[in-house]
């Protein structure tokens, strides 16, 4: 067994329980969370998640821990997850096969890819989204460990794009609730 | 807890540093120069046998020389394709006599090493580099075999043990849709080139490119359109290489092709070859020779195995002696699998009917119409 198939494995653990925690409001709903977690992991459900969706990126692993950590609101506001789906569906549509461009072969040589996140990173620091920046850090570490082969398997993946989809869809049912 | 205003853009930058000092930077590739080897003067010969049964089906042999020059066959087989019972099977030639099949890759051997859920697998590539010995498969969690992922394994005792596979991160979405049926090609760095192929919604070949610690480094497409799949590839010098395509369009197909002149870097769709394909997998070597030799089949069905020659780099073909050729429609004869071995004996392995894989050796002698 690898490390490499043990992140996959373990992550998606963590990103049940997540998931749980995200279940609507319950007094236990963290408890519930954290005990999913070695359920996920010895049921099969994490092995599933893992044959399915292939290994976590390490955005989608961070919200997680987030998720089952922190009590204040998911960095994946409106705004972030909007700019991943506008980025994410025409990627994964090319690297599927849909026009002559791979956007992901690049990944496999990311100097460019780095290069072109230094910008990012300024806009980042200057708008004081520290959180997403500390991800952004985490998931080029884990480029850097040799988790992935590819960068962009470090940055985003479909699982995540579906919970971005959700945040998006949601939205509007969300604001009736407040108001 | 705030964090101070300098520790996110600190964190970043190291985390940066750390990937650019892991990114690689491989130089441009080229294919790896073939060893010639002097024609052989033996006279034509030709024998064909089948290896032993394993499952009662089989399917899509693969074939490497080994160091001490035994010959290596892997193939897959089980109660049927796409059965949960599908293992990978392992045998080798010595001094003529096949060993008893070993299964290489199971389901579930899969699914423990990679901790990932595996509802079946299929096509095997071996290939023999140094003492090592790869092996290559595909395996599927969901879906049919365009939802596959590549998964690699080594030997470092010509087959009698194996490292547990590691599935290969080869595509966005879910990881799906890599398959692999032909060898790769040696390249000048130390490293590979692995002809794949992608087959969700989109049909087309693909080319991974190696490094010599087995990561990959980069990732092409064979721009063909939308229905040519299972490349095999043979490089014609340092910088220039063929590829042939099964045509996974209507019949009547062609076998497609495409061509590299920077060691695999890009890959520029060419003439359909002048050669049937019913859909159906193809084989291609370099011969020592230097000419080039196809295996595939007739217009119609797989009921028969034919091989063509080329003199002229594949300007030109020319059909070879016939292989396996019966009326009945329904039979099969598939998937071929060649290899010439440091002797200058050519191998060629398929499957027969599907109830197992046949071998046949054979000399160039016999490819140019000489009588065994």
């Amino acid at each position: 067994m690898s490390a490499i198939a043990l992140y996959g494995f373990l992550a998606h653990g963590i990103i049940f329980g997540a998931f749980v925690a995200a279940l609507p409001p319950g007094g236990r709903r963290r408890m519930l969370a954290l005990a999913a977690i070695p359920i996920a992991l010895a049921t099969g459900i994490a092995s599933f998640m893992h044959g399915i969706v292939g290994n976590p990126s390490l955005t989608l692993l961070a919200l997680a821990v987030w998720q089952l950590t922190s009590l204040r609101k998911s960095p994946l506001a409106y705004r972030p997850a909007l700019t991943l789906l506008a980025f994410a569906i025409p990627f994964y549509a090319m690297a599927l096969g849909l026009g002559p461009l791979d956007p992901y072969a690049p990944g496999y040589q990311p100097l460019p890819l780095l290069a072109a996140s230094l910008p990012l990173a300024a806009l980042l620091w200057w708008r004081r989204l520290d959180c997403w920046l500390l991800i952004l850090a985490l998931d080029f570490a884990g480029y850097a460990s040799g988790l992935f082969a590819n960068l962009w398997d470090a940055l985003f993946d479909p699982l995540l794009v579906l919970v971005a989809l959700a945040v998006v869809v949601g939205q509007p049912f969300r604001r009736r609730h407040v108001a | 807890m705030t964090l101070p205003r300098w520790l996110p853009p600190l964190l970043f930058v190291l985390a940066v540093g750390a990937a650019a000092w892991r990114a690689p930077a491989p130089a441009a590739p080229e294919f790896s120069r073939a060893p010639s080897a002097a024609a052989s003067r033996a006279p034509a010969s030709f024998v064909a046998a089948m290896l032993p049964t394993a499952a009662p089906s089989a399917h899509a042999a693969t074939l490497a020389e080994l160091p001490d020059g035994r010959l290596a066959a892997a193939w897959f087989a089980g109660t049927r394709e796409g059965a949960a019972d599908v293992a990978v099977w392992f045998a080798t030639l010595d001094a003529g006599v096949w060993s008893t099949p070993q299964a290489i890759a199971t389901r579930e051997g899969t699914a423990a090493a990679t901790l990932a859920y595996v509802r079946k697998i299929g096509n095997p590539v071996l290939y023999a580099e140094g003492d090592r010995l790869h092996l290559w498969f595909v395996s599927v969690a969901i879906g049919g075999w365009a939802g596959s992922m590549l998964n690699h394994s080594v030997s470092g005792d010509g087959g009698r043990t194996w490292a547990p596979p590691v599935r290969l991160q080869t595509s966005p979405f879910l990881n799906i849709s890599t398959l692999v049926r032909a060898p790769p090609l040696p390249l000048a760095d130390g490293g590979l080139g692995l002809p794949v192929y992608h087959e969700f919604i989109a049909k087309y070949g693909e080319w991974l490119r190696l490094a010599a610690d087995g990561r990959i480094v980069d990732k092409g497409r064979m721009a063909l359109d939308r229905r040519a799949l299972q490349p095999a590839v043979a490089a014609l010098d340092e910088r220039h290489a063929l590829a042939i395509l099964r045509d996974g369009g209507p019949a009547p197909g062609r076998i497609r092709s495409a061509t590299s002149d920077d060691g695999g870097r890009q890959w520029t769709a060419a003439s359909a070859l002048p050669l049937p394909n019913p859909n159906a997998s193809v084989a291609m070597l370099r011969l020592h020779g230097g000419h080039l030799l196809i295996a595939g089949n007739g217009a119609s069905n797989r009921n028969e195995l034919l091989l063509w020659i080329s003199d002229d780099a594949g300007k030109n073909w020319r059909p070879a002696p016939t292989v396996e050729s019966v009326a009945d429609a329904e039979a099969e004869f598939s998937y071929p699998a060649l290899l010439q071995a440091r002797d200058g004996r050519i191998h060629l392995a398929y499957t027969w009917r599907r109830q197992g894989i046949k071998h046949a050796v054979f000399n160039e002698a016999w490819l140019d119409g000489g009588t065994p």
